[in-house]
């Protein structure tokens, strides 16, 4: 397929596609196989846009689950790691994701269960705890609302990265690319070894990181 | 909302129609619409009611105690409702013959349509091909239509009536087909949660049957469809080169409710399109990849521990890249506004004497002969003014004789008219100051 429709990288870089794809890979997008077109002109310049991104110290992933994704190992391309709303969010869709019930309505959620599921796995106040750190006091009904912002805010993010699909207002579709938050517990080896492998590989960053990594590459 | 949607509206409000119906009473106009289906009956006895009650409570809410006073009661409550009609007008003066109404019959008739009435490519071949028989016997009565008369009875109600049930025939099925895949979603969910992997061929096989039915009602959608288009259309010229709007109208009619088959026959391919491919790469990636499910329960894990040992994905995050905007002169364009205008009226100056006497020459060479009073300086001078001007002038020259002259104190000045019919207070002058 590839030799067919691309021969050189240069028909891939002159192809109309290109910059809208290249522009959302470069800011974190999974381009996900739904994406028909997208993810087919990914397919297809797979083995050109491999070396092209490596020339930025970049990898261009595919991940078997039907999605794409780059990661930036080295400091050619500015990377941030995701907020701890977003990560909280993102499991807890992951595991949206991996419940039959959601195949009944085809991976499509209301942003309100997403809310109660965590609520439900962590309980109310330490979700607070979590995305509210700074407030100290807390009225409970605030608290629960600037939650619930907090989680609509990390929601809109994921779906700028590709995780999920916004449907509408209120209900979001849930992506392959979710399955990115499983990455530590998916292979057999212990987590701490696939994390460590992870890490390794510029794909995750331990909370004992340096904090300020974002604020240094931004520097660089 | 159309006019008559609005009045009906209006109607309902104003009367304060409603329904009102337990599942007992459902579960009794059911019955009663079996046994006079079963029984090919027109009417149902008064006995035959209540028999038909008992045996619904013997089913759902057996108690034999009240039996004949709780179907009064129910025969009432339909009455009320207009579910059910007593067609033998005796009044009270004997037992009654009942009836179900349209109403009950199409309350019945939807909950049957749940059970049984789906669209297949059976019953959508039959109903289409009905539709375009019908068709076509009604374009050869267009052309053969001579008068108003003929118009309406051979085209504009066949037109109405027997396609227009036909075709809501389909929509009925098509509705029913919604809710029978509606049905297979759970299915395959609950298949999913109770047996996991060993329920994926299964899924599979679900999926497949389902999706060939609808590319199957979709193709046949297509071509009927195109063809019964057809056939309206060359009616509907017929009709209006007859100058029938009536026959061309319901053609119309028709026409749309077709073009609404057509594109819910697009818009649940795409939609299962979308289901079918979600579900195939669930299968693929989570149930294949994970026969003994434990990846969930694992990620439970990690959520629950993520606090204490927390971990981030990173990901690339290039700023958008700047498009810097063309060079534009830049053109300042002033505001609109009205003109500016000087809203205030300049003064003008006007003279007394614009007819060119000189008022002060007049005047002091009226002095220069001494005058008593100040109404003979005035009959001096006025008469050589425009008549225009001279109730104006007559202050100027008063105020150029109190220059000139001194005026004598006296206890009582006089009324004196003057030339040009006005009348002044006047004063003695004293002649000697005069210069």
């Amino acid at each position: 397929m590839n030799g067919e429709r691309f021969h050189r990288l240069e028909e891939v870089v002159s192809d109309p596609l290109f910059a809208e794809i290249d522009t959302g890979l470069r800011q974190g997008r999974h381009v996900n196989r739904h994406e028909t077109e997208q993810y087919g002109f990914l397919r297809d310049a797979q083995a050109h846009l491999e070396g092209f991104y490596r020339q930025y110290d970049c990898e261009l992933r595919h991940a078997g689950d039907g999605f794409f994704y780059l990661v930036a190992n080295g400091d050619r391309l500015r990377r941030r790691r995701l907020t701890i709303a977003e990560m909280l969010v993102g499991q807890a869709l992951t595991l949206m994701y991996l419940d039959p019930q959601t195949v009944r309505s085809g991976g499509v959620i209301a942003s309100a269960q997403v809310v109660q599921r965590l609520e439900a796995l962590m309980g109310r106040d330490r979700l607070v705890a979590e995305l509210l750190p700074q407030r100290k006091r807390r009225d409970e009904r605030v608290a629960h609302d600037t939650v619930r912002e907090e989680i609509a805010k990390a929601l809109r993010a994921l779906a700028g990265l590709g995780f999920v699909h916004a449907a509408d207002a209120r209900r979001v579709r849930l992506r392959p690319a979710l399955l990115r938050f499983a990455e530590p517990i998916r292979g057999l080896e212990d987590r701490r070894e696939a994390l460590s492998r992870l890490i390794a590989e510029g794909v995750v960053e331990r909370d004992d990181a340096d904090e300020t990594h974002e604020s240094v590459e931004e520097e660089a | 909302m159309a006019v008559d949607s609005a009045r009906l509206v209006a109607s309902l409000h104003h009367s304060g129609a409603k329904l009102e119906l337990k599942t007992i009473d459902l579960c009794f106009l059911a019955a009663l619409h079996g046994r006079e289906n079963d029984e090919g009956l027109t009417s149902i006895g008064d006995e035959e009611v209540v028999e038909v009650f008992a045996q619904v409570c013997e089913l759902v809410e057996p108690d034999p105690d009240n039996v004949r006073r709780r179907a009064t009661n129910a025969i009432q409550r339909l009455r009320d409702q207009k579910l059910l009609a007593r067609i033998d007008g005796a009044g009270l003066v004997r037992a009654g013959d009942y009836h179900l109404t349209a109403l009950a019959t199409g309350i019945v008739e939807y909950f049957l349509a749940d059970e049984h009435d789906v669209l297949t490519r059976e019953s959508l071949g039959l109903l289409t091909g009905e539709v375009i028989a019908n068709l076509a016997k009604i374009e050869r009565s267009a052309r053969e239509a001579a008068s108003p008369q003929q118009w309406d009875e051979c085209v504009a109600l066949p037109l109405r009536i027997t396609i227009r049930d036909l075709v809501t025939g389909i929509d009925r099925r098509q509705r029913g087909l919604e809710r029978q895949q509606e049905a297979l979603q759970a299915r395959i969910s609950d298949l999913l949660e109770m047996d996991w992997f060993a329920s994926v061929r299964r899924c599979e096989a679900l999926l497949e049957e389902t999706a060939s039915t609808l590319a199957e009602l979709k193709t046949v959608l297509l071509e009927r469809t195109h063809q019964m288009q057809g056939l309206l259309q060359d009616i509907e010229q017929r009709a209006q080169d007859g100058a029938q709007p009536e026959a061309a109208q319901a053609a119309r009619d028709v026409a749309s409710q077709l073009d609404r088959l057509g594109a819910w026959g697009s818009a649940r391919q795409q939609a299962w399109s979308e289901y079918y491919q979600y579900v195939h790469g669930y299968l693929r990636d989570v149930v294949r990849l994970d026969p003994e499910r434990a990846l969930s329960e694992r990620l439970r894990g990690q959520l629950a521990t993520w606090v204490e040992d927390r971990f981030f994905l990173l990901v690339p995050d290039t700023e958008p890249m700047r498009v810097l905007r063309e060079v534009d002169a830049h053109v300042e364009r002033p505001p609109v506004v009205r003109p500016r205008r000087d809203r205030e009226t300049p003064l003008e100056r006007v003279s007394s004497d614009a007819d060119g006497a000189d008022l002060e020459a007049l005047v002091r060479g009226s002095l220069a002969r001494s005058p008593d009073t100040l109404a003979c300086v005035l009959r001096e001078t006025l008469p050589a003014l425009d008549e225009e001007r001279r109730y104006l002038a007559i202050g100027e020259i008063a105020a150029l004789v109190a220059e000139h002259t001194t005026g004598q104190p006296s206890e009582e000045r006089a009324w004196v008219t003057v030339p040009g019919g006005f009348e002044i207070e006047d004063w003695r002058l004293r002649t000697e100051d005069a210069r």
